[in-house]
C-alpha cells in the first residue's frame, strides 16, 4: 500500500506529459505520420479508406496506370514518380518522410521532403480561385474552425498526378478538403475528403491517418534528381523487373 | 541464373514496405556476404554494390537498394557509413526473380548491414523519442 503514492505520481506525470495540451491556432512543427490502421493493400501511401465507384472517365485512366502499389502493383509500372514528376498532393502527404508546418503572418507553409516541396495555404481570409490554372501542389486556403482544428480547402490541382501510389486519379476540379485536429501538443489527426465529380460518383473520405510531433527531426533536401534516378532503374529497377529466368548472363 | 546458397528466415507476419518497388519478396529475410564495390549515397534511393561469391567462387556483382539521404540521415547513417572494400553481411529482401538485385530499408523491419567488427546499421529512426514504457 505503502508504494501506492509513488505508482500514483508517475502514472500522473506520464499522462501529464502523454497529454500535454495542444497550443492554440498553432500546428506549428515537423510532424510525421503514424503507421498502422492500413486494412487493405489500397491505404499504401494513398488516402484510401471507402473508395468510391470511378466514374468512366476515371476508369479509363485508372487502367492506364500501373502502381508499384496495392492490388495492382507489379515489377515496372509508369508511376510518374519514376522519372521525378512531382508527386503533387494529397500524394505527397502520404510519402514516408516528415513535413513542417511554417506559421506566418499571412499563410501556413507545409514544408515536405519530397523534393522539398512547400505548399503555401493562405491564411488571410481570401476565397479559392474560380477558375484557377493547374498547380502540382494546388491552391489552398486555411482558417482556424476552433482552438485546435484546422481547416483547408484546396483546387487546382494538375491531373497528371496520381492522388497515391497505389494509382487513383483526379481531375482538375477536383477539391479538397483536410482538417489537422491538433488533440494534445504531440497528435494531429487528420481527416481528408475528396470531391471530383469528374472522376468519383461520390465524396471520397479518405482514411483517416495520425501525425505525431517529431520535435528532433529536421526536414531533409530529399530532392528526386532525374539523372541520378535514371541510373537507379537501369542498375537494380530494371534488373528487379525481369521476368523470372530471363536476362540470366552468368 | 546465378545459384547462391540463401537461406531464407520465412517472416511470420505480413510486411508492409514504405518503397514502391513490388519486385522484392518482402516475407523473407536472406543474409548475403560480400565486399563493398560502391555506396551510392542518392535521392530517392541509396544504394549498395558488392561483390559476393557464389557456391562456385565466381564473384556474383549484387546491387541492394536502400532509403533515401533524409531517411538514412534520422537512421544515423551518413555517406561515408560504407566505404569500397567493407567486408558486410547484408540482411536484406531478394528479387522474386532470381536477379541479385535486393531491398533494405525503413519499411522491412529487420533488414540490416553488419560489418565483419559485429557493427550494425540499421533503420531505426534516431528521431523518434522513445516513449517510457
Amino acid at each position: 500500500m505503502r508504494l501506492l503514492p509513488a505508482v500514483a505520481i508517475l502514472w500522473v506525470s506520464g499522462a501529464a506529459h502523454a497529454q500535454a495540451p495542444a497550443p492554440p491556432h498553432d500546428v506549428s512543427g515537423v510532424w510525421g505520420m503514424q503507421p498502422g490502421g492500413e486494412t487493405s493493400e489500397d491505404d499504401k501511401q494513398s488516402p484510401g479508406g471507402a473508395i468510391p465507384p470511378m466514374t468512366a472517365w476515371a476508369k479509363a485512366r485508372y487502367n492506364q496506370e500501373k502502381p508499384g502499389y496495392g492490388k495492382r502493383a507489379a515489377p515496372g509500372g509508369n508511376d510518374p514518380i519514376l522519372q521525378c514528376d512531382p508527386m503533387g498532393f494529397p500524394r505527397i502527404l502520404y510519402f514516408p518522410t516528415p513535413f513542417e508546418f511554417i506559421q506566418v503572418s499571412n499563410r501556413v507553409l507545409q514544408m515536405f521532403e519530397r523534393d522539398h516541396v512547400v505548399r503555401e495555404i493562405w491564411t488571410d481570409g481570401r476565397a479559392l480561385p474560380s477558375d484557377p490554372d493547374p498547380l502540382w501542389y494546388g491552391y489552398s486556403t486555411g482558417k482556424w474552425v476552433d482552438d485546435t482544428t484546422f481547416v483547408v480547402q484546396s483546387t487546382g490541382y494538375d491531373d497528371r498526378t496520381w492522388l497515391g501510389a497505389v494509382g487513383h486519379p483526379h481531375s482538375e476540379g477536383m477539391r479538397l478538403e483536410e482538417r489537422y485536429e491538433r488533440v494534445d501538443r504531440d497528435t494531429l489527426r487528420f481527416t481528408l475528403k475528396i470531391d471530383d465529380p469528374q472522376a468519383y460518383t461520390q465524396t471520397w473520405v479518405a482514411l483517416p491517418r495520425v501525425f505525431k510531433l517529431r520535435p528532433r527531426a529536421e526536414i531533409r533536401q530529399g530532392y528526386c534528381v532525374a539523372s541520378e534516378e535514371a541510373a537507379f532503374t537501369r542498375r537494380i529497377r530494371e534488373p528487379g523487373a525481369l521476368k523470372k529466368g530471363a536476362g540470366s548472363k552468368k | 541464373m546465378t545459384k547462391l546458397s540463401l537461406l531464407p528466415l520465412i517472416l511470420t507476419s505480413v510486411v508492409f514496405a514504405h518503397h514502391g518497388n513490388s519486385a522484392y519478396d518482402e516475407t523473407v529475410r536472406v543474409p548475403v556476404k560480400g565486399t563493398v564495390t560502391e555506396f551510392v549515397w542518392s535521392n530517392p534511393h541509396s544504394q549498395i554494390y558488392l561483390d559476393v561469391k557464389d557456391k562456385s567462387g565466381k564473384i556474383v556483382k549484387w546491387g541492394v537498394e536502400t532509403n533515401s539521404p533524409g531517411i538514412l540521415t534520422r537512421a544515423g547513417w551518413t555517406r561515408r557509413s560504407l566505404k569500397a572494400g567493407d567486408e558486410v553481411t547484408i540482411i536484406l529482401c531478394p528479387a522474386k526473380n532470381g536477379q541479385p538485385v535486393a531491398y533494405i530499408g525503413s519499411g522491412d523491419p529487420g533488414t540490416k548491414v553488419i560489418f565483419a567488427d559485429g557493427r550494425e546499421l540499421d533503420f531505426t529512426d534516431k528521431s523518434i523519442e522513445k516513449t517510457a514504457p
